[in-house]
């Protein structure tokens, strides 16, 4: 063995060494496709490692070691709670906590979003010790307790440039407060203010309401057992820190997977890469191999030489890939936040995590697909004979194969799309989405085969030639197509998908934009409605105002309905005509008495399993028992990926006496300028001495362009993706014809001692390709359109959970197919001008 | 007369403390103006919290024994309130109004140790809570109250700290003793530097002692004397002062005596004043000037390095006494919470020709350095 391994380095060394420094360009490329595959997986890996594990110790550092949390499932927890809780002799420590994402002015009058939190020192310290304040000097001890005392992170006093001793004005519902700055606060990752709790609720003007309980039991308390004895009221719910990471890590797995996924395709389309090169590489060594055949190289070690030259290219490309992954992580996490712009990481600037488990993974995997991409050229060159290859009559590539077998592996996707998902991961449609393309690639040389069949015999010798040559020697077909058929498959079905849901985006953005002018108090984004409202007063004297014919609110609070799931967004608004108003999927039930009627969007089906015509239990206010509400509709909604419930609001206010609001819906009387409604709303407000400033205005034509160019920006990156994948599948087909086409030699040699001319010949080898090509394109068309059915169909709506309709955007196919039929036959002409250049007529005289 | 109230978070550091000393020097200054004629003491109002005053506490320190016990073992229990001016305008009710303290130390002669722990919450949501009708105070479920008896009053105090636990139950055989002029007892040569200030000395005291460092943990049934203080105050430590003294003895007799003396940096006396009363008697207030502490052995506390004199010779109207430390480490090093150095601790009370007359608590404050403002 030990000899032989011998002879392998030493052949690797001179052989194969002198064949990759002659086609450095094209090995180099292969290795480029199988680097940049690992590089994409493993970066999107890292950063969704290091977004991940920076969020669970964002959430200890602000949970500290507690064993629960205390939440009410809708709006705030009464104080009352927390003295109850604090008052059982099982809890060793109670926190109470005021947590409210807001804005703050700095000097310049520029705004920044800033979180508010209210603690009180004397309980939280073993708890969160990072968020104990620390008094700047010269401050009185008992500042810590004046209300309007504000201790600041360093992220927050470089933010707004405010040292101890100055003031910063912070947001409260249409207001500015004036704040002290009066010490610092070391943790917290994002810009953070600290207040005493008392302070909190003065200065939020939530008197009796904190957000939350943090909870440290005694040694051996069962948080369970105490959780059931202390009879909580109604509307509290319990999590713990894990539960946190743990909704997170589900809210953002499906983004992950998709991400992964996507990474995962470079990959399969490197080592279709290798195969090609690797093809083409063992057609132009033929020969050579067979000498050393001859000389007592024996199959078994021809195969292991050409399978270790696949997995040499797969490890450079893998360890540069890890390296540029790395790099490319670093950047994102400083560039974009861990999410990669999916929002799924509220607040967190991650730093990079990296583990040689991963890295060791996503290697083997790129040393995988390139072995995998090298295992066919292996078999080729394994296979061959070597005196029929000296005199190059090897064209050894003829295989019978299974010709059901491509059929059964599409049959097999079909099911597989039929299966639901595993922990809200479409595994089985990834896998239904591989196995058809699996399928449809081994099915090019039957689907060749038939198409071609059909085709008249042509007159033209030329045409008939690089007919009967592409009828009979169909299964160099695959070869050539495969990876055309690949890519193009996975560019239509991404095409057909983002097309699809931008047009269903478009749909909805018109069902759910009415009104001609929305207003909102400014919000710093997050979970700002606690902070940031109207109030009703001001409503009422808005919808007095000239130009305005009507107006509703609109109040979005969450709700929490499982604690291993996320809050679900809970509207209330006036829902006069459903049927008219909302983007509906399906039919209304009609309303039943003693339940208020409620409508879901599609997550909440999905996740929380309301159907229509299913009665839920709504916990709606704290200490009161749930209110019975009854499905009466669900509803499309591409805003909140983890459900969203709209209620009435008649049956809202009553129900929980909340009549504040976050945005108002107006429509204007015909000919009324909406920016003279803009100034006289703001100074409405400013004459009820609020800060009319801090009302945004947008009309529903500046948020379809918004949202649409949100959207466009972030699946940019599949119409990159795309671009690889249809030039990573062109290369190959290159290399691939340019294989064939030199195993041909001599056939063209012959060709021309029959009188062919050089450009008859090429007019063959073009139309071969022209022929090939469209059954490539046809094939991979269809393909992709069954792929795009499963990614819109199945994908999506077990991923993200929401439907969409499929919308083909035949154009765009069109252009696709035509250009990559276009590409194959210039490629194959290429390819074609070189082999059939004066050495084929020498070519013949290889026999000799 | 005790030490200021101290409030503490869970991070103090040295700069804190000094802080939270300066808060309440800064009294003097404002004290000056306002000198008028203090109510005299009602009781039982006056029992209860007055919640105007800046500092006030309810201070209770002696000794328990018990026939399984070889000496008796000495106990504080005290719980203390703080005003806080900045937050009296916050219509919340969470807001931090008035702080609580407690501290409560055992203190073991045969052991020659000392146990403390301490605690601190803002008044409020019935979690921690101050009367203003009677002593009735509580942080979380460490417990002082007050009920009338027969004998006066009977207080009960319910302490479950970490080392040890306390469920005492301390009953008046006396009068309540007001201390300086009906209750308005002078620390310095302004006018405005006083306290209100009474004593309920000869407290017989019932209950139980739970060891928990002991293998048991079995509640000792324990009986002794103590001596409560009530004390509040706008304005306390005097100009010029760096600490105090102060010594509160139960006489083997019945008799009570109390001195202090406030100390300036270099050791001598700025003000001084006390107490005495014998069983049936009116009590004896002492003048200024006629009472002296004379610092004897000294002891120096192997953690800190402060040097604490351990034995005094205190010269009063009502005769020449001599303190003696029970043992020498008593000192409370509490950096770690409140950032505070002191000794106070189990002391015998012995007559000018060293006779032990009585049993009492010693209190020296300012000698760790901290206090030196």
């Amino acid at each position: 063995m030990q000899g032989e391994a011998r002879v392998l380095w030493a052949l690797l060394g001179q052989f194969s060494w002198q064949e990759l420094r002659h086609h450095a360009l094209r090995h180099g490329t292969a290795m480029l496709a199988v680097l940049l595959g690992v590089a994409l997986a493993f970066s999107v890996h890292l950063i969704n490692e290091s977004a991940l594990s920076e969020f669970s110790a964002a959430v200890r550092s602000v949970n500290g070691q507690a064993d629960l949390s205390l939440r009410a499932a809708s709006g705030g927890l009464s104080e009352g709670v927390y003295a109850q809780v604090a008052r059982d002799p099982r809890v060793k420590l109670a926190s109470p906590v005021i947590e409210v994402q807001t804005l703050a002015r700095d000097a310049q009058g520029k705004r920044h979003p800033l979180k508010l939190l209210g603690m009180d020192a004397m309980v939280s310290g073993p708890l969160s010790p990072q968020l104990l304040p620390q008094l700047a000097k010269g401050v009185d001890r008992f500042d810590i307790f004046a209300p309007d005392s504000v201790f600041l992170n360093a992220r927050a006093q470089r933010l707004f440039n405010v040292k101890p001793g100055e003031t910063l004005q912070v947001q409260t519902g249409l207001a500015f407060k004036k704040l002290r700055v009066v010490g610092s606060v070391a943790g917290g990752n994002e810009a953070l203010g600290l207040m005493d709790i008392g302070s909190a609720q003065a200065t939020l003007g939530t008197l009796g309401q904190i957000t939350r309980v943090d909870v440290q039991l005694t040694a051996g308390a069962q948080a369970a057992q105490v959780l059931a004895e202390l009879k909580l009221p109604a509307g509290v719910v319990a999590d713990t820190a894990s539960d946190a990471t743990q909704r997170v890590s589900n809210v953002s797995r499906a983004y992950r997977v998709n991400l992964t996924v996507l990474a995962l395709v470079a990959l399969f389309t490197g080592g279709f890469l290798v195969f090609s090169i690797l093809s083409l590489s063992v057609a132009k060594r033929q020969q050579q191999l067979a000498l050393l055949g001859v000389l007592g190289l024996s199959s078994r070690e021809r195969l292991t030489l050409v399978l270790a030259e696949s997995g040499l290219m797969g490890v450079v490309g893998s360890v540069l890939g890890l390296g540029l992954g790395t790099a490319l992580a670093a950047m994102a996490l400083r560039l974009l936040s861990g999410d990669l712009g999916g929002g799924y990481f509220p607040g967190i600037t991650p730093s990079l995590h990296w583990s040689p488990w991963a890295a060791l993974l996503y290697g083997l995997l790129g040393v995988l697909a390139a072995m995998l991409g090298g295992w066919v050229p292996a078999r080729t060159a394994q296979r061959l004979a070597p005196a029929q290859a000296l005199k190059g009559l090897g064209d050894a590539t003829g295989q019978g194969g299974w010709p059901w077998l491509g059929p059964l592996m599409m049959l097999l996707g079909l099911g597989l799309a039929q299966l639901p998902a595993v922990n809200g991961v479409p595994l089985w449609a990834y896998l239904s989405v591989a196995a058809l393309l699996m399928g449809g690639i081994i099915s090019v040389p039957t689907v060749v085969g038939a198409v071609l069949q059909r085709l008249p015999e042509p007159r033209q010798p030329a045409a008939l030639l690089a007919l009967e040559r592409a009828r009979r020697m169909r299964h160099t077909a695959t070869v050539a197509m495969a990876g055309v058929v690949a890519s193009l498959s996975l560019s239509v079905a991404l095409t057909v998908m983002v097309g699809s849901f931008r047009g269903s985006v478009t749909q909805w953005l018109d069902t759910i934009l009415p009104a001609d002018l929305y207003a909102r108090a400014t919000s710093g984004g997050g979970n700002s409605s606690e902070a940031l409202h109207f109030d009703p007063a001001l409503l009422t004297r808005l919808s007095q105002l000239p130009g305005v014919t009507r107006l509703h609110g609109l109040r979005i609070t969450s709700l929490s309905l499982n604690p291993q799931l996320s809050e679900v967004a809970l509207i209330s608004r006036p829902l006069k005509q459903p049927e008219k108003n909302l983007p509906l999927v399906g039919a209304l039930v009609p309303a039943q008495a003693g339940l208020v009627g409620i409508y879901v969007s599609e997550a909440m089906v999905d996740l929380h399993g309301a159907r229509v015509g299913q009665a839920l239990a709504l916990p709606l206010r704290p200490g009161q028992p749930p209110v019975r509400a009854l499905v009466r509709g669900v509803w499309r909604d591409y805003a909140r990926q983890q459900g969203a419930i709209l209620i009435d609001e008649d049956d809202y206010r009553r129900l929980t006496g909340d009549t504040r609001i976050n945005d108002v819906a107006l429509w204007l009387a015909p000919g009324s300028r909406t920016d003279q409604v803009e100034a006289a709303i703001r100074q409405v407000a400013s004459q009820q001495g609020l800060a009319g400033e801090l009302i945004e205005f947008a009309e529903p034509r500046q948020i379809r362009e918004t949202t649409l160019r949100i959207f466009d920006r972030s699946f940019a990156v599949t119409y990159w993706l795309q671009a690889v994948a249809i030039g990573i599948g062109l290369f190959g087909t290159a290399a691939s014809f340019s294989a064939q086409v030199l195993a041909r030699r001599k056939e063209f040699g012959l060709l021309s001692h029959l009188g062919f001319t050089r450009a008859q010949i090429l007019s063959t080898v073009g139309a071969e390709g022209l022929a090939l090509s469209s059954v490539g394109a046809l094939l991979g068309l269809g393909l992709g359109l069954a792929v795009s059915v499963v990614l819109v169909k199945v994908v999506n709506p077990q991923s993200f959970h929401w439907t969409m309709d499929l919308l083909l955007p035949w154009g765009r196919l069109g252009l696709l197919c035509g250009g990559v039929i276009l590409a194959g036959t210039l490629t194959a002409l290429l390819a074609g001008r070189h082999a059939a250049g004066r050495d084929a007529v020498m070519a013949v005289k290889e026999d000799w | 007369m005790k030490r200021p109230v101290v409030t503490s978070f869970t991070r103090f550091t040295r700069r804190h403390a000094l802080l939270a000393l300066s808060a309440t020097a800064l009294a003097p200054a404002q004290a000056q103006d306002i000198v008028e004629a203090p109510a005299p003491m009602r009781f039982p109002r006056d029992h209860g919290a007055h919640l105007d005053a800046r500092t006030e506490w309810w201070y209770i320190t002696g000794q328990l024994q018990a026939p399984s016990l070889k000496a008796p073992v000495g106990f504080q229990i005290t719980f203390f309130r703080s005003r806080v001016e900045p937050a009296q305008g916050n219509p919340s009710a969470m807001a931090a109004k008035h702080l609580i303290m407690a501290h409560v130390a055992l203190s073991d002669p045969t052991a020659q140790r000392q146990w403390h722990e301490q605690r601190l919450a803002r008044a409020g949501l019935g979690l921690s809570e101050v009367s203003t009708e009677d002593t009735a105070v509580h942080l979380r479920d460490w417990s002082l109250s007050r009920q009338n008896a027969a004998e006066g009053s009977r207080y009960t105090a319910r302490i479950q700290a970490q080392a040890f636990g306390l469920d005492l139950s301390l009953t008046s055989t006396q009068r309540v003793l007001l201390q300086g002029d009906e209750g308005i007892s002078r620390k310095g040569p302004q006018a405005g530097h006083f306290s209100h200030y009474y004593s309920q000395p000869q407290l017989a005291v019932q209950g139980q002692l739970t060891r928990k460092d002991s293998a048991t943990q079995q509640p000792l049934a324990v009986t002794g004397r103590a001596w409560l203080d009530h004390e509040w105050s706008d304005a306390y430590l005097p100009q010029g002062a760096a600490g105090w003294d102060w010594i509160g003895m139960n006489l083997q007799n019945g008799s009570a005596l109390m001195a202090f003396r406030m100390r300036r940096a270099d050791g001598s006396t700025l003000w001084a004043g006390g107490t005495f009363r014998a069983p049936g008697r009116a009590a004896q207030t002492f003048p200024a000037g006629e009472v002296h502490f004379k610092p004897g052995r000294t002891w120096q506390s192997p953690a800190t390095g402060a040097r604490y004199p351990v034995q005094w010779s205190v010269e009063t109207p009502a005769g020449r006494f001599e303190v003696r430390a029970r043992f020498d480490a008593q000192e409370l090093d509490a950096h770690q919470s409140t950032g505070t150095v002191y000794w106070e601790g189990l002391s015998a009370l012995l007559d000018a020709q060293g006779r032990e007359v009585g049993s009492g608590y010693l209190e020296m404050t300012g000698y760790a350095g901290t206090l030196s403002l």
